[in-house]
């Protein structure tokens, strides 16, 4: 019980140093294509109950008020900001940038569903739109050899002039995958996400339809980290970290001194 | 030996559990909507017959410092901040009712409308439930709206409006969970003219630098209680020099 004090202290460095962590990823994230933001949210820890108000205090009365004495402060977890990142234009055809909510679908190696906003694509030696690690976009799109002047409608339909025909023919349709929880989604690194139980189950459509985002071609989406932002932030869990140091050394200089004096 | 060292005793266990809330409030200084705790130790005499000698501290959280915090914006439309002294309702997981100042709301996977701590927030008949994946904004009288996504020009439909509880004149304690409650139960009443500015969020209301003040009180404090435990074996050890025979 004495050196509670210096562990109450000891979980707001922790905390900090958490929201350091995330604010450190989130500016290192900065020119990451698609890259939303992580906000770390903090939550009070249980309290102790060192006197129960109400207990009783002399035969006939009892006590107004208890001594709760809170155990500091955890890290709850930290959520996605899903606002839409600045579209920049780039002329490359397999650029493709989503205008509004929703998510690319990515086959995963082992055949399991991955979902992005990062749509930096190219085309796979045999043809395929493929993302910059190499895995198919879905619905796969075969991209024919000669094929020119490739379109990608706003709904996601993907038309080309073949060879020797004058009129595009369609390829396939780019679905937009969309979920009742995005925050919930887990990433697990290169710009992918997964479906969890918090984010529930995936709802597959063309783009622009039932609030979906509509494809952009030619652009990309920036992340929507704003730098002054993340540095304010920055700065304050600095010296919400500081003041939690101070809070250790006055506790230790207390102890010290009972450690001396008696 | 004399009881004075119980006495600085119970004086050193008092400044260190203040110790231990200004503590509490600073790792807390960036949890949304947290509410400074207040510790008053108040001086408990012993009666009894002839002088009034003994004097021992006694803590207690006194509850919440209710001052607002910073507002800060933050862009995102399930954000909200409370005006002036209003509370947000929850349901406590054991089912009772709670309130709280913060308000990063969101959507659960099961379409419950839950705060940034994941208890439900309360509407006027119980928990408020979405269809999942439905687009909210919340409107500055606490009313949820509803977009459909598939008639994006309809206007937003109002499917709920949040609790806000005016606590005026009310008693409220902090429960072991950091939640606000009336104590011995019971439900603050529902405030209709309450406000909330949305895409914003409150910060805690720890000033730091009081807080900093607080800390080094109850530091010297302590210190003054040894001191006191020190010359008390002083005075003791004075004592058992005098009466000891040569």
């Amino acid at each position: 019980m004495p050196t509670s004090a210096l562990h109450v202290a000891r979980t707001g460095l922790e905390a900090q140093d958490t929201r350091m962590r995330v604010i450190a990823n989130n500016l290192a994230n900065i020119g990451t294509t698609g890259f939303k933001r992580d906000r770390a949210n903090f939550e009070t820890l249980a309290y102790q109950d060192a006197r129960v108000a109400g207990a009783r205090s002399t035969n006939e009365t009892a006590y107004a008020v208890g001594l709760n004495l809170g155990n500091g402060v955890g890290v709850q977890g930290t959520s996605r900001i899903e606002t839409q990142g600045t579209l920049s234009t780039t002329g490359n055809a397999f650029d493709l940038a989503l205008d509004g909510p929703g998510l690319f679908q990515i086959e995963l190696p082992g055949g399991q569903q991955g979902y992005t906003r990062a749509g930096n694509f190219t085309l796979s030696a045999d043809g395929q739109l493929v993302t910059a690690q190499g895995y198919v976009v879905q619905p796969a799109i075969q991209v024919p050899q000669g094929a020119q002047s490739i379109t990608v409608a706003p709904d996601g339909t993907v038309s080309a002039t073949l060879p020797g025909d004058a009129a595009p023919a369609e390829l396939g349709q780019l679905t937009i995958a969309s979920f009742p929880n995005p925050a919930g989604l887990q990433a697990i690194g290169d710009n992918y996400l997964v479906e969890t139980a918090a984010s529930g189950a995936a709802e597959i459509g063309p783009g622009g339809d039932n609030g979906r985002g509509s494809i952009r071609q030619g652009m990309l989406e920036a992340s929507n980290v704003n730098v002054v932002e993340e540095l304010v932030e920055m700065i304050e869990a600095q010296r919400a970290y500081e003041i939690n140091s101070k809070m250790i050394s006055s506790v230790d200089e207390m102890l010290r001194n009972a450690n001396q004096t008696l | 030996m004399d009881r004075l060292i119980y006495t600085a005793l119970s004086g050193m266990d008092a400044a260190m559990n203040r110790q231990r809330a200004v503590a509490n409030n600073l790792a807390n200084a960036s949890t949304p909507g947290f509410r400074a705790e207040e510790l008053s130790v108040k001086p408990v005499t012993i009666k009894g017959d002839g002088f009034e000698a003994r004097s021992l501290s006694q803590g207690a959280v006194r509850g919440a410092n209710m001052d607002g915090g910073t507002v800060t914006h933050t862009g995102q439309p399930m954000d909200i901040a409370l005006v002036g002294n209003a509370l947000l309702a929850l349901q406590a997981s054991d089912g009772t009712e709670v309130y709280s100042r913060r308000g990063d709301l969101r959507v659960s996977a099961t379409g419950v409308l839950e705060n940034g701590d994941g208890l439900p927030v309360l509407g006027e008949a119980g928990p408020i439930t979405v269809p999942a994946g439905s687009q909210l904004a919340i409107g500055e009288d606490g009313g949820v709206f509803l977009r459909d996504p598939a008639t994006p020009e309809a206007p937003p439909e109002l499917v709920a409006q949040i609790k806000l509880a005016n606590p005026e004149g009310s008693a409220i304690i902090k429960d072991l969970d950091g939640f606000l409650r009336v104590p011995g139960g019971g439900a603050l009443p529902g405030d209709p003219t309450a406000r909330v500015i949305a895409g914003s969020l409150e910060g805690s209301n720890v000033d730091t630098a009081t807080t900093l003040v607080q800390m080094i009180e109850a530091q010297r404090s302590f210190e003054q209680r040894t001191k006191i435990i020190s010359t008390a074996d002083d005075l003791d050890q004075a004592g058992a020099r005098l009466m000891s025979l040569r």
